[in-house]
């Protein structure tokens, strides 16, 4: 029987060598053997993650590498997770995300939840070419903290300026915080249409969220 | 030095010959030219231009007649070859360009699903049809017809996440569907050229080297454009690479075109470096184009000059928003002989 260092060591392995297909195992004999799921997933599928994180920018491994190694995450989260206590999954930050109307682009979008999931958030992902209304009505349903929007067409930016506004119109502007990226979008940008951050690469997002949130009982260590 | 016409121009910039000016163009297709204030003038506008052969042409027409660019060029964004395949379009608005609303394969190995691109109906005819109505003009004006690239194409059919993990997974059965990709490009590539097209255009916004990695982007963007090109007969053949190249620069002088265009972030030096014997075209920052006052566009014209652009281009596609006076001054810019 492996030890639970040994196993955490193997979830990390898994997720940092796209192992997708084998870390649902890996994981299921760590909770056989009676480990906590917190520790799986902190201390080992995230940290394989942020492994993958590492070696991208190093421009080791690129984004299908990245999709292959969250793949594995989820897999091996799919398992762990049903075995968490109740509190210890009902601390987390909520996040939305999503894709503006108009763009089917969602790459990036995607690479930014699994950074953030990876991170300990509470990932409600609205998809691509998102209803604007959709960003509203999901803050509303589930009181976000977050709200993440991206697009990749600088036709589609005027969006995010207008989901600001919606935000304004329904009184809850100063409940959530807005961060938005994607290729054409900059920092001057965000200020302008008054967003709250905006971040040029799925790593720098979660640090962004860290700051704008500033604190740790988001996490899961909580 | 004689005075070239914009067919001349480009023709001999493009294999590097010397010019009396660079010429400057903006290829449509994925590196969208338009934009409102030149579809409410032409009273030609999206999404009936998107549609309509004689409203597509009469766009391209009107740009190049109101001092815009150098060339016409059709279609006006990258769902052509996708939604003749089986793709469902959203034909979008006058602001927004069109999109399609769901990839309609699961998974590379679903080829049994996608319809051959058939260049006698839907919007591929629209975009032939289009090209012999600018060709019948008999202007001397070039025009540009323009393809999806082969991995972007892909990567609408199928998700381009699930795509790039083929890529890495499964790469017999994501080839079998590259080969398809290329078959069907070429096929609606020669009709445009067979219709009047002077210059292939082919745009790879998703198989980029940032995306795929430098491996990938030889196995699959490169192998697969450079099919393309080779069955394509004609005298200009550019390729457009989306964001940063850093990873690729060493792959790019492959290429079997006779320009290169990239992204505002690259730099003119090290595509000059990089790239010795293709002609380098680019590079206006496009949401410079679209919010920036028209004389920072001279500016931003005249840089491109000075660092030895052959062509000047947009970056990207333009937003919508875009004012015909910034269009106006980027031409003039290269329109100034020195």
């Amino acid at each position: 029987m492996k030890n639970q260092e040994e196993l955490l060591v193997a979830l990390s392995d898994c997720v940092l060598n796209m192992e997708d297909e084998t870390v649902g195992e890996v994981a299921q004999e760590y909770i056989d053997n009676g480990y906590p799921a917190l520790d799986g997933i902190v201390n080992g599928l995230v940290v394989g993650m942020q492994g993958a994180a590492e070696l991208y920018e190093q421009e080791e491994y690129f984004i299908p590498e990245l999709l292959i190694c969250s793949d594995a995450m989820y897999n091996g989260l799919e398992v762990l997770r049903p075995h968490l206590d109740k509190c210890e999954s009902q601390k987390k930050k909520k996040i939305v995300i999503g894709v503006v109307e108009g763009d089917t682009h969602d790459i990036g979008k995607n690479l930014v939840r699994i950074m953030l999931e990876a991170a300990g958030y509470e990932m409600y992902d609205l998809g691509r070419d998102v209803v604007l209304q959709r960003f509203i009505d999901k803050t509303k349903e589930i009181d976000a903290d977050i709200i993440a929007m991206s697009t990749l067409m600088s036709t589609t930016m005027p969006a995010m300026g207008k989901v600001i506004e919606m935000l304004e119109a329904e009184g809850i502007r100063d409940r959530v915080k807005v961060i938005i990226g994607g290729a054409p979008i900059s920092l001057a940008f965000a200020q302008k249409i008054g967003a709250d951050g905006y971040s040029a690469s799925a790593v720098e997002a979660v640090k962004l969220v860290d700051r704008l949130l500033a604190t740790e009982t988001s996490k899961f260590e909580a | 030095m004689r005075m070239y016409n914009s067919k001349e121009r480009l023709l001999a910039a493009a294999k590097q010959q010397p010019v009396d000016r660079p010429p400057c163009i903006c290829p449509g297709g994925m590196m969208n030219m338009m934009f409102q204030e030149i579809m409410e003038q032409s009273n030609c506008s999206w999404p009936q231009a998107h549609l309509d052969a004689k409203k597509m042409a009469g766009l391209a027409f009107a740009l190049n007649q109101a001092g815009g660019f150098e060339n016409y060029g059709v279609p006006f964004c990258m769902t052509v070859e996708a939604e003749a395949m089986g793709a469902e379009v959203n034909m979008g608005n006058l602001l927004c360009e069109p999109h399609v609303v769901e990839s309609p394969l699961e998974s590379s190995a679903r080829i049994d699903l996608i319809k051959p691109l058939d260049i006698n109906s839907g919007r591929a005819k629209v975009v032939i049809d289009a090209i012999k109505i600018l060709k019948a003009k008999n202007t001397e004006v070039p025009i540009i017809g323009n393809l999806t690239g082969p991995v972007s194409t892909a990567g609408i059919l199928v998700d381009m996440s699930v795509l790039m993990k083929e890529f890495r997974k499964k790469p017999p059965q994501a080839e079998r569907l590259m080969e398809y990709m290329v078959d069907n490009l070429i096929a609606f590539g020669r009709a445009q050229i067979e219709a009047g097209a002077d210059a292939i255009c082919i745009s790879e916004p998703s198989g980029t080297g940032e995306i795929l990695g430098p491996q990938r982007f030889r196995d699959y963007t490169l192998r697969y454009v450079n099919a393309i090109m080779d069955e394509l007969d004609v005298p200009v053949k550019i390729v457009h690479i989306c964001g940063s190249l850093n990873s690729v620069y060493h792959i790019l002088p492959e290429f079997h075109c006779n320009v290169f265009s990239f992204d505002s972030l690259v730099s003119i030096a090290d595509i000059k470096e990089a790239l010795p014997d293709q002609a380098i075209m680019g590079n206006i920052n496009t949401h410079a184009l679209g919010t920036a006052s028209a004389s920072k566009i001279t500016q931003l014209a005249w840089s491109c000059r000075r660092k030895g652009i052959d062509i000047i281009a947009p970056a990207c596609g333009l937003p919508t928003t875009t004012p015909l006076a910034n269009i106006q001054a980027m031409v003039e810019a290269a329109q100034v002989m020195v």
